[in-house]
């Protein structure tokens, strides 16, 4: 899971009451809503090395 | 033999709650066993009976948490009829089903209430139904404020993710002022018998005065109410849906032009909107009808500068309610999160014994 690091209050809070506290997600920089698609990109490519590395541990 | 009571221990007990997070910030009424025992004593319904549940937070409120809730703010016993009502018309809104009361834009629930139980209850439905001074206008949305905080936990910084919220967003609650409306009034309108107890509710996200006192022509009031509907800030998706509150003054204008409140609808359906260059001004050509996405400027022209975009999808959009003071000509327009409802609720009467004070 991947969510803006604005939200990782609620992020953690969530995991805690759905029964896994300190699940592990990843946070792209706040905000997103206004990206074009090329930055939407260039977040997905500089985030993309940690989802491969957070779905193989 | 009564004695007067301790402020002290009142006090003590109010502690207590604020200890225990319970409160909105404002103190509560401490609510005993005798005193819970009145609230459900006002309803029919069985203490256990679940209002809602909220599936991804794993937390639901009963009738009974309701009554709780509703006693610490402030509501007499015979207002918890109004709260189940105004929970339930709330509720049939597909934005507050789907998380809106978590919504980044903090919204507000607008309660308005017809029926004679406005009268004997004393809910205002004249000057100063936006201001303080009104035991069950204050004290019925509050109501619903603390449901949400303390039965679903949808507390500030953690599961309400509220950026800055709306001023008196658990304030805003009110009667139709039927008796100086030329039109019917809400519930009626909404297919309900007239005279019935009934409350009306929606989210809403922020709230507009238009203060006309200048004209006597009514498509000169209702230009000045387009050109607020017409604000572009507000825009999220290009089909939206604003209200208004109109005071007496202003509706018997328009009434008295012969614009019945279908009529006004359809007049501002027609006038309220952008041209396209007035969108791409402020960077919200690509605005999409509904939805998320498309929330990102334009990068190429999509349309001519001069097509015009009208903001309003039809008379479900508009709702209309008249309320306020004679005093001035200041009416306010109000911006629903999502789609009302278009629905009344009939206020359940309360059982017999709670009438007569047993």
């Amino acid at each position: 899971m991947i969510c803006s690091d604005a939200f990782k209050a609620t992020g953690d809070a969530m995991a805690e009451i759905q029964g896994a506290p300190g699940y592990r997600y990843l946070t792209t920089p706040h905000p997103v809503a206004g990206l074009t698609s090329e930055q939407v990109r260039e977040r997905a490519e500089a985030v993309a090395g940690e989802v491969a590395r957070l779905l193989s541990e | 033999m009564t004695t007067d009571p301790d402020p002290d221990v009142a006090r003590a007990a109010i502690e207590y709650c604020y200890e225990q997070g319970w409160t909105d910030g404002l103190p509560v009424v401490p609510v005993s066993q005798a005193l819970l025992d009145q609230f459900l004593a006002h309803t029919n319904r069985d203490p256990g009976q679940v209002l809602w549940r909220m599936e991804h937070l794993g937390r639901e409120c009963t009738v009974q948490t309701a009554a709780i809730n509703a006693a610490m703010a402030g509501c007499l016993p015979e207002y918890f009829p109004i709260v189940l009502a105004a929970w339930d018309a709330v509720m049939r809104d597909r934005a507050a089903k789907g998380g809106g009361w978590q919504s980044t834009s903090g919204p507000a629930p607008l309660i308005v209430v017809n029926g004679p139980i406005r009268h004997e209850l004393g809910i205002n439905c004249t000057g100063g139904i936006f201001a303080a001074g009104f035991r069950p206008n204050a004290t019925v949305p509050r109501a619903l404020g603390l449901m949400l905080r303390n039965a679903f936990g949808v507390a500030p910084h953690v599961f309400d993710q509220t950026t800055q919220g709306i001023p008196g967003r658990w304030a805003i609650c009110f009667g139709e002022n039927e008796e100086e409306s030329p039109w019917e009034p809400l519930a009626t309108e909404m297919g309900l018998e007239p005279e019935v107890n009934a409350v009306s509710c929606t989210l809403t996200r922020t709230y507009e005065f238009v203060d006309n006192r200048h004209t006597q022509n009514p498509e000169h009031l209702l230009n000045d109410f387009a050109d607020t509907i017409s604000r572009t800030g507000v825009m999220i998706f290009r089909a939206q849906s604003a209200g208004i509150v109109f005071c007496p003054e202003h509706a018997q204008m328009l009434a008295d032009a012969g614009f019945a409140k279908a009529d006004v609808k359809d007049w501002l359906i027609e006038h309220s909107g952008r041209v396209e260059a007035d969108l791409r001004r402020v960077g919200k050509d690509a605005v999409s009808e509904g939805g998320l996405g498309g929330r990102s400027a334009g990068e190429a022209e999509r349309v001519p500068g001069d097509v015009f975009t009208p903001f309003l999808p039809g008379r479900q959009s508009v709702p209309i309610v008249v309320a306020g003071a004679r005093n001035a000509a200041i009416s306010m327009v109000f911006r629903v999160f999502g789609e009302w409802s278009n629905s009344s609720v009939e206020i359940e009467a309360a059982p017999v014994a709670a009438v007569k004070g047993g």
